[in-house]
């Protein structure tokens, strides 16, 4: 199969969507893989396959590498003379802004070029945990309760500590926090203001128990991965995210009873259908006394959440075949010309 | 990694912090030097001294800190001052290094530690001398294209109000406020440092009241390699302060 990957971006998680395409260039060994490496100052390069590695990108290596620009239904290197199309299926990789605020959905669009990640929408609603709060509002879909605070506005937390701060808009751990009482609330809002103006306030709860489960929808049907228990001492801290975003090894399926993992894969369906078709997303559950709660979506989880897929080759592949058309307004100036029949001209 | 806004004289600073051992009683403020940031700082110190709370700060137009205007080193005194008051931080040591220190100086804290701080003129060298008459006969010719040969390390690719704060603390002479200072004073130097040489710290130890001077081997930067030296420095100097009371 021929895959782009479109990796980096002007992001927080920068560095992680290096880390993630990376990592799947192993994973999709085989496979025709293209690298496209966006630029925090939002320029393409075209990446030679064996310079894929970290070090790359720390140097400023990729400068010296041929600059890419999106065309109608490709990317395209411009020569002096002539030009290289670089067409096939787009994988979006950027983890955070850009990647997952509906930006590069926008831009991908826009340019007729067929990609796996989330379409415009499904950005909007899944980037910002305000928003998919709402969602799960609407859909009918259980979360934990929660309160919003902005940077420029004070005022009192209703919520009983311990408490966990999280910016509205970033993946990846970034940010979180654990305050355990009012002292540290402060230090802790500082540190999720210094991504986010929004901050999301829920209760920590101890003993809870948190779920991982990954899937798409091709040709019709879902399919999933297996369920994860992710591991925690207290919560996964950046550090541990982060090398969970390099992970390519298999998981340990967690021991849970039939009727939670149905009731886990049913929330999953009625959060992904006529939303999220494209994309292969990872939903974070959190599971108390049997009920199930949707804790987030991660619309381009860590490394595609290859870890948790027993043949992630061709669940993939499988994805790729099935990607959503996009229906675009035909423009024939009927209009236009009846009007100008009418008056005669 | 923190960030807090703060208003001063009509203006939004965004200081970016880092708060290390938050449940110490005892504060640590670390400034860093000119362009340098709280990472580099955090790196040397953030294992060591554990029984105070270490407060990383990037001051104003550095590292993630934002100023959007020209400011002189009384101002960042006090905007570091009022960020204090809003993290509720007490002046028990503060440590600057290079601009930091003098910063560190107009704070009057209780332990006072200068890191190959600046504060004190010395005469350039008459390499500097040279390179400056050089220039002002350049300019004198209309020559100030040729400026950017001439122009300091520190001062290159700096923001506008950059290179007007640049120029407003560079050449300033703060020996009245090490005369007047209270502030128990460690002084930790690198034998090698050309920025700001060992002359300056002796200077220094001349118009302290209470002070004592530690060199160690290496330049300007000499602390990265001597990070748990300075530590131990600083705690026994801390110490100190506690048998007097």
């Amino acid at each position: 199969m021929k895959l782009t990957i479109l990796f980096g971006g002007a992001s927080f998680e920068h560095e992680i969507s290096i880390v993630s395409a990376i990592t799947l260039k192993e994973k999709l060994a085989g496979y025709e893989l293209s690298f496209i490496f966006c630029d925090q100052d939002h320029r393409f390069y075209l990446i030679d396959s064996s310079k894929m590695k970290a070090n790359t990108f720390s140097r400023g290596e990729h400068k010296g590498m041929s600059q890419v620009s999106l065309t109608n239904g490709y990317f395209e290197k411009k020569g002096m003379f002539s030009s290289t199309k670089h067409a096939g299926v787009v994988l979006n990789l950027i983890h955070g802004a850009d990647g997952e605020d509906g930006t590069i959905a926008s831009l991908l669009d826009f340019f007729d070029i067929k990609y796996i990640g989330p379409r415009i929408d499904a950005s909007v609603f899944s980037y910002d945990k305000r928003y998919t709060k709402w969602l799960c509002e609407a859909k009918k879909i259980k979360t934990i309760e929660y309160e919003v605070l902005s940077s420029n506005e004070h005022k009192n937390i209703n919520i009983k500590y311990p408490i966990i701060v999280k910016p509205a808009r970033l993946g990846s751990s970034i940010g979180v926090s654990i305050v355990k009482e009012e002292s540290e609330l402060d230090y802790a809002l500082d540190v999720a203001f210094e991504f986010d103006k929004s901050v999301i306030i829920e209760p920590f709860m101890c003993g809870i128990k948190e779920y991982n489960l990954a899937g798409f929808m091709a040709k019709g049907e879902f399919y999933f991965s297996i369920v994860e228990e992710p591991q925690k001492n207290e919560f996964l801290d950046f550090e541990k995210k982060y090398m969970d975003f390099s992970r390519s090894g298999s998981v340990e399926k967690a021991e849970l009873s039939p009727a939670i993992e149905a009731k886990l894969k049913s929330t999953f369906e009625k959060i992904y259908e006529n939303l999220f078709e494209g994309a292969l997303i990872r939903c974070d559950f959190f599971v108390l006394n049997s009920e199930v709660y949707l804790n987030e979506v991660n619309p381009i989880p860590g490394s595609m959440a290859n870890y948790l897929f027993d043949d992630f080759k061709s669940s993939l592949e499988l994805l790729a075949s099935s990607l959503p058309t996009q229906r675009r307004a035909k423009t024939n100036y009927d209009y236009i010309h009846s009007i100008s029949k009418a008056k005669g001209k | 990694m923190a960030l807090k806004s703060l208003q001063y004289n009509q203006h939004t600073f965004d200081i970016s912090y880092e708060i290390l051992n938050p449940e110490a009683t005892v504060d640590l403020i670390i400034l860093p030097g000119w362009g340098s940031n709280k990472e580099l700082m955090k790196n040397s110190f953030g294992a060591y001294m554990d029984t105070f709370r270490h407060i990383y700060i990037d001051l104003p137009g550095f590292g993630n800190s934002t100023s959007g205007v020209a400011l002189e080193t009384k101002d960042y005194a006090r905007i570091v001052e009022l960020f204090m008051i809003h993290i509720n931080a007490s002046k028990d040591i503060i440590l600057g290094h290079s601009f930091g220190g003098k910063v560190a100086l107009l704070l009057e804290p209780k332990v006072l530690v200068l890191v190959g701080s600046t504060g004190i003129m010395v005469p350039k060298p008459i390499k500097i001398k040279l390179k400056i008459a050089i220039y002002k006969l350049f300019k004198l010719f209309g020559l100030t294209k040729f400026r950017s040969l001439f122009v300091a390390e520190d001062a290159k690719s700096l923001s506008e109000p950059m290179y007007q704060t640049f120029k407003n603390v560079i050449d300033e002479d703060l020996s009245e406020k090490f005369s007047s200072s209270d502030a128990k004073t460690l002084l930790c130097w690198g034998d090698k440092d050309t920025a700001t040489p060992l002359s300056i710290a002796h200077k220094m130890q001349k118009l302290l009241k209470d002070s004592a001077l530690k060199i160690y081997d290496g330049d300007h930067y000499f602390f990265m390699n001597h990070a748990k030296e300075v530590s131990d420095a600083i705690k026994s100097i801390f110490l100190k302060t506690l048998e007097h009371k």
